[in-house]
């Protein structure tokens, strides 16, 4: 088959998605309020969003009341968490609770635990590389770390058989499955990842990010931003937050062309304590996978049976 | 000053955060890292410290650590005790599948020309002998497979006359081998009595346990040629500049695309930059490029 017709295939089969349960209602105008200015943004919009869905202004409580927040206390009203956490970080929070109801999680190829808990830990590297770098929207990153793999659901709903013999092989050469993606299926959740952002009309940079995180020097428009997913990507996959499964490598993050693009950008990038970096990430990896639990819980058990 | 009760927290009750204050001073020092979820280590370590010390608090604990004329003293003791007892058999299951799964892969092209195929261990800092037997046998599990035809040795050293004796007896009770699984005391270890099992003639005849001072400059010229180095829990004896020097002759002693491995909350800091950090999947080390990366 050739990339054309490739491009066609994954096209014609994201297309598709429409047929299958839709993501919550509020997930778009929300993603859309991130890419405002904040001064642009008014918090009783944001509010009047929530209340169309008591579920996940619920779970956003419980989230923003976790350790990665650092609240003391649970804030007894979005209106209460977005004056102790900022309007930026709620609908962050927001974001991520209603992405673990976008994807219905049935018989997919990946254990969909393992797949949340590598998104939400790459979102949380993302934030803390930002924030080590003093780069100016932590909450943008988050999200390029939240949404970065997506095209892997799209693949278990519209490509299951194919991409099952790809995440069985992967496991069992111990490759990246993108790799494995490439030599069973001729794409990846690269390409897939893409059709559905531009379905969604997801910010360019958010397109980018999900089109070439595993190829940040091909990235046009968003190469600083894309470089830092790709890292923390591979440093998620180093520390116990990839895909369930062995992968035989060595990654020297400081000699990684991404490390030298976001260099350029950031000059903080020289002096970062990058063994101490993973020993706090570790640190962090036992509270993503309890907000997994707490967000995903229940689709995330669904995918078990 | 008030005075708290000299108990460690335990694993669920929040921690004073003069004990966040002391982790991160320890690992300015020593390069060792206790996570938060270890952070009870490094406080039950720190309790002991002040009973002995007379300290009231951990805030007076502090104090000691670093405004007393003793302090360097005192950090010492304090790395002693939170340090001690780490060692078992098959400690770190994320470094043995690096070596196998990852480096000894790349060692074996990398070394394809040559006539003899070696390879070289040091387990700097033996102790017991724990580490280089977990070592042995993970290298005679691959004698049928990637090490066909290689000869594998290991050299094993401590300053202690004591614990190298320990280590040459090879003798280990139920908490030493908590991790080991029975297919490797079966294959592995002979049974001495009901608690105690000892390593098989032929495990042993890989290593050779010896008494060594890391500072001694002569003796470690003559520790070239590793493929591998580990060094567990061993540099926080040294102050700075020997520290500096000890890893030095560690970068001199391996050979160029060979791998340098540290306790696993352990870091180098900035000792030495010719070596690169790199991530295996659960584990880090430190790789002396080969010469065909293009990356010396």
């Amino acid at each position: 088959m050739t990339t054309t017709s490739f491009t066609a295939t994954i096209q014609d089969r994201v297309s598709r998605i429409d047929t299958m349960p839709s993501i919550p209602a509020v997930f778009l105008p929300l993603l859309e309020l991130l890419n405002l200015p904040p001064e642009n943004v008014k918090l009783d919009e944001i509010v009047k969003l929530v209340s169309y869905d008591n579920t996940i202004a619920a779970q956003c409580l419980r989230v923003a009341s976790s350790p990665l927040f650092g609240l003391a206390k649970t804030p007894d009203s979005i209106k209460g968490a977005v004056l102790s956490l900022g309007l930026r970080r709620v609908q962050t929070i927001l974001l991520t609770c209603c992405l673990g109801s976008a994807f219905p999680a049935k018989n997919w190829p990946l254990e969909p635990t393992t797949f949340w808990r590598h998104s939400l830990g790459c979102a949380m590297v993302c934030r803390k590389f930002s924030e080590k770098l003093a780069a100016p929207d932590g909450d943008k990153a988050y999200m390029a770390g939240l949404l970065h793999d997506i095209g892997f659901p799209v693949n278990c709903m519209v490509f299951p058989k194919e991409f099952a013999i790809a995440t069985a092989n992967a496991t069992q050469a111990q490759i990246p499955l993108d790799e494995a993606e490439r030599a069973t299926m001729g794409f990846s959740h690269c390409e897939t990842g893409r059709a559905l952002a531009e379905k969604w009309h997801l910010a360019d940079d958010l397109i980018q990010v999900i089109a070439f995180h595993h190829t940040p020097e091909l990235s046009e428009s968003a190469k600083p931003l894309v470089a830092m997913v790709h890292l923390s990507d591979l440093l998620c996959r180093m520390r116990n937050m990839g895909y369930g499964y062995y992968e035989s490598r060595k990654v020297d993050l400081a000699n990684n062309p991404a490390w030298a693009i976001l260099l350029q950008e950031y000059r903080a990038l020289e002096g970062i304590d990058l063994v101490r970096f993973t020993f706090e990430l570790d640190e962090a990896a036992g509270e993503v996978f309890n907000l997994v639990s707490t967000i995903f819980g229940a689709s995330a058990a669904a995918g078990k049976s | 000053m008030t005075t708290a009760p000299q108990t460690a927290p335990t694993k669920t009750e929040p921690v004073d955060p003069v004990y966040r204050q002391i982790r991160d001073l320890v690992y300015k020092v020593s390069g060792i890292y206790k996570a938060d979820e270890k952070l009870y280590l490094l406080a039950d370590g720190c309790v002991r410290r002040m009973k002995l010390m007379g300290a009231k608090s951990p805030r007076d604990y502090w104090d000691h650590l670093t405004a007393n004329p003793s302090r360097d003293g005192e950090l010492r003791q304090l790395l002693n005790e939170i340090t001690i007892g780490e060692t078992c058999l098959f400690r770190s299951q994320p470094q043995l599948d690096a070596v196998r799964k990852v480096i000894l892969p790349e060692i074996v092209v990398e070394k394809t020309k040559q006539i003899t195929k070696r390879l070289r261990i040091w387990s700097a800092g033996c102790s017991t002998g724990e580490e280089s037997y977990t070592l042995a046998m993970n290298m005679m599990e691959e004698s049928e497979r990637l090490l066909k035809g290689w000869t594998v040795e290991i050299l094993a050293t401590d300053l202690n006359d004591r614990s190298v004796e320990t280590a040459k007896a090879g003798i280990y009770g139920d908490y030493a081998l908590r991790n080991t699984t029975d297919y490797y005391k079966r294959k592995y270890f002979t049974t001495l009595d009901e608690k105690k099992l000892q390593v098989r003639p032929e495990v042993k005849k890989l290593i050779t346990f010896s008494r060594l001072n890391l500072q001694d400059d002569s003796k470690m010229l003559f520790m070239k040629g590793m493929d591998l180095i580990f060094c567990c829990n061993v540099l926080i004896y040294f102050d700075g500049a020997s520290k500096a020097k000890v890893v030095n002759h560690y970068y001199t002693n391996l050979n160029f695309g060979g791998y340098f491995f540290l306790g696993t909350s352990e870091s180098l800091l900035n000792l030495n930059d010719k070596l690169h950090l790199v991530h295996f999947p659960g584990s880090i080390a430190y790789w002396k490029p080969s010469l065909s990366s293009g990356k010396l």
